[in-house]
């Protein structure tokens, strides 16, 4: 196995740059919404997480791999 | 004032309080109202043509017990039945196999891949995670994880730690997940490259018996999986917000899979022998996840990208898109593409040559080959009284294993080595 | 009430949002013209004027003289609405010019609730004596617009921040916690920690603008009655949260006058509070 080199990832959102970013509060109206989640529709991601993860060699990313099972 | 003369003023304080302002200033109502229990259900049809054919079904139940301590527990059911391809390469003539019970044989026609349609189990999956908040400007999550199917268990803790700033903004979170998996297949794990024997080749049943299970380890195995992701989330402007994360995932134990094998063949390309596969007892992997959120007046977009790469060679790229359209107050339609590619794990072959010696590892699955895969989807959603809501999801998913470099030798030319899958999926959910 | 004034309000509905703010600008002007020691035509102006003479006062008035004995009582007199009159030498102007002890003895005489006789219908100063609503003005005003907010609007979250003070009415309807951020004392608009609040009231009292600094000892604004001097030795500011914004605040000056014990005291309270030192 060839050891790779370990990709450096540049966390370009420093949080002073970050500064400028943002809405006030009372700006949230649109990003309150539930569909504006991340992680919206839980269950679909996890059903599609499960699928792929037991097809394909890559998984997690968007949250823990998780505990794995037989199917991979 | 002396403090251990009067320990409490508060009470006091109080009845003096509601004397001043008459009534209750806030609302008292407020206190004993309970936010009800929520449950989103869902029911999943995957079937793959001629192969596997899996049932999923989720109930998953969140209530918030105030002031943002959350709970969430979800169980998942799911039956899975149908062939999966062993690994071994289709001939110009009919194979038999062994199947991995060692009880019984199968036949696969001439120029057919050969699947094992042996599979057949049944897995339950119990999940709870608790959230609240702490220190005040911090938010701590704690879970954990048990699957466990006929031949499998897996057991996992995770732990999580995000702090907000900047009038919540920004989020970093660092999160921490160790999954402990335990393995005992049916007929025991197989011994790296031992050769399949068939029936038909001794004498005896009490020999064959004896040679098959000298190929077989008994007990179960195991193996430690430990992650951590880094993540940060950046409310960009009043429609935008995107997420970024790292994540580096540790495997160390048996993460070899015992019903999978690779044909010996020789220049002909005609299979000599059956031999198990053998993969590494660790893999080191990192993963970036991007991803963006666009509000739009009559929808929502969203954008995720995700590149993975470990040291057994295989790199990714995963593009997802959704695009949530609004089509009246209470309706939505939202198509879905993802476009996925991985490349070949260092020790995947299609196939073994039997002039070479045996590698250290070797690995004829396809999941571990080169591929692209992509999905098309499209989910219609009806919002209903008092926050239910029903969905509809119909989706298509063809995945397309790829030749890395590999001169097949002989028959093999003429045969399809890496064979397309084509699966759908059909889900209905409900949250109530 | 000499300090930014805000409503946070949990709706979409601009109509509604609108009624608020009237609703609350006029009850917060309604308070603060009746009992700013700074006007000359209210109710605190005629009873510090009545040269000994009995004042006649309204239920609100009798329900916040109550509420002034009750705070007298249970802090054992170092909580005490006559003790205005020392702010006729003490200047909290953030310098270091103290006023010299004799000055501060001679109103001594003018300092002690327990003089102040006052029953359903009226009230009477000993000459000379003053009252000071300062210590509960605002905060009382903060819990009374609080109230008229959610008469009109039961089901809306609003929080009402009269400058530091706050109240949240009801929690928010998705359950998420308000965010309030201290001020540091030291580096103004900077907000120094966030506190998270679904409903109830939180109070601050500290020296961030108003204090005296001589020969290296700094002087809160918050005076002991007993003595006529100020506070040494306590926290820079406290924040305490209470069911009643007027109850975060009695125990945030209160911590104040305990000085260096401050935390103690609060600790007894059995309530959330958080220190600056």
């Amino acid at each position: 196995m060839k050891r790779k080199p370990v990709i450096v990832i540049c966390l370009a959102l420093s949080l002073s740059a970050c500064a400028s970013l943002g809405v006030k509060p009372w700006e949230r109206d649109l990003l309150a919404k539930d569909e504006m989640a991340l992680s919206a529709d839980p269950v679909d991601l996890a059903l599609d997480d499960h699928i792929y993860f037991s097809k394909e060699a890559a998984s997690g990313g968007r949250a823990f791999a998780g505990g794995g099972c037989g199917c991979n | 004032m002396q403090l251990n003369q009067r320990n409490n003023i508060l009470g006091a304080l109080t009845a003096a309080t509601c004397t001043l302002l008459g009534a209750p200033a806030v609302s008292q109502e407020a206190q004993s109202v309970e936010e009800p229990w929520k449950f989103d259900t869902a029911i999943l049809y995957y079937g793959e043509s001629e192969r596997v054919t899996a049932v999923e079904g989720v109930f998953s139940a969140t209530k918030d017990f105030g002031n943002e301590h959350i709970f969430n527990g979800k169980v998942t059911i799911d039956g899975l039945t149908g062939a999966s391809a062993t690994g071994a390469v289709p001939q110009p003539t009919a194979q038999t196999f062994t199947r991995p019970s060692g009880k019984d044989e199968y036949d696969i026609a001439a120029t057919e891949i050969p699947l094992d349609d042996t599979f057949r189990d049944t897995r339950v999956q119990l999940n709870g995670q608790w959230t609240q908040p702490a220190w005040q400007d911090y938010r701590v999550s704690g879970g954990l994880h048990v699957s466990k199917e006929y031949d499998y268990l897996s057991m996992a803790v995770n732990g999580a730690l995000a702090k907000d700033f900047n009038q919540r903004n920004t989020t970093v979170s660092l999160g921490l997940s160790y999954a402990f998996d335990s393995i005992d297949p049916e007929g025991g794990r197989p011994v790296a490259f031992a050769s399949m024997p068939l029936k038909r080749d001794f004498a005896s049943e009490q020999q064959y018996q004896d040679a098959f299970d000298a190929t077989r380890l008994t007990g179960s195995d195991d193996k430690n999986t430990l992650d951590l992701l880094l993540g940060v989330t950046q409310v960009i402007n009043r429609r935008t917000i995107m997420q970024l994360n790292y994540g580096v995932s540790a495997v160390d134990g048996y993460l070899t899979d015992p019903f999978k094998m690779l044909s010996v063949v020789n220049t002909q390309g005609l299979t000599q022998a059956l031999v198990y596969e053998n993969r590494p007892d660790n893999r080191t992997r990192h993963n970036v996840f991007w991803q963006t959120k666009y509000a739009m007046d009559s929808g929502v977009a969203d954008i995720s990208y995700r590149f993975t790469t470990d040291d057994w060679d295989i790199d990714s790229h995963t593009l997802d898109s959704r695009l949530r359209y609004n089509l009246s107050p209470n309706t939505y339609i939202q198509p879905h593409f993802r476009y996925y590619q991985q490349s070949a794990a260092d020790f995947y072959q299609p196939y073994l040559m039997a002039s070479d010696g045996l590698p250290q590892f070797a690995s004829a699955d396809y999941r571990v080959g080169e591929m692209t895969a992509f999905t098309l989807g499209v989910k219609y959603g009806v919002l209903l009284d008092q926050g239910k809501e029903l969905a509809f999801r119909l989706e298509y998913y063809q995945q397309d294993p790829k030749n890395p470099g590999f001169d097949a030798p002989g028959v093999l030319q003429d045969l399809d080595l890496y064979p397309s899958v084509k699966a759908v999926m059909a889900q209905v959910s409900y949250r109530f | 009430m000499a300090s930014p004034c805000e409503l946070l309000i949990d709706t979409t509905d601009k109509q509604l949002a609108g009624q608020l703010t009237a609703l609350a600008f006029f009850e917060a002007r309604r308070i603060e013209q009746k009992y700013s020691r700074y006007l000359s035509d209210n109710i605190c102006s005629k009873i510090n004027h009545s040269h000994g003479k009995s004042v006649i006062i309204d239920d609100e008035t009798y329900r916040l003289l109550c509420f002034a004995d009750s705070c007298y009582q249970l802090s054992d007199g170092l909580f005490d609405i006559t003790s205005g009159v020392l702010r006729k030498v003490w200047k909290f102007d953030g310098s270091d010019r103290l006023p010299h002890a004799e000055e501060v003895e001679a109103l001594l005489p003018l300092i002690g609730w327990p003089q102040v006789q006052f029953d359903q219908n009226s009230v009477t100063l000993p000459t000379g004596f003053e009252l000071d609503f300062g210590g509960i003005g605002k905060e009382y005003a903060v819990d009374a617009v609080s109230k008229r907010c959610l008469e009109l609007a039961p089901q809306v979250s609003v929080v009402v921040n009269f400058g530091g003070d706050i109240q949240v009415t009801r929690p928010r309807v998705n359950k998420q916690a308000w965010h309030i951020g201290i001020e540091n004392p030291e580096t103004e608009g900077d907000a120094l920690r966030l506190i998270r609040i679904t409903r109830g009231g939180l109070a601050t009292s500290g020296d961030a603008r108003r204090y005296l600094c001589k020969d290296g000892i700094r002087y809160s604004h918050i005076l002991n009655p007993k003595t006529g001097n100020p506070v040494t030795d306590a926290p820079r500011s406290v924040t305490v949260a209470a069911e009643h914004c007027i109850q975060a605040g009695i125990l945030a000056t209160l911590a104040l006058l305990n000085g260096k014990q401050a935390e103690e005291f609060l600790n007894q309270q059995g309530v959330m509070f958080w220190l600056q030192a």
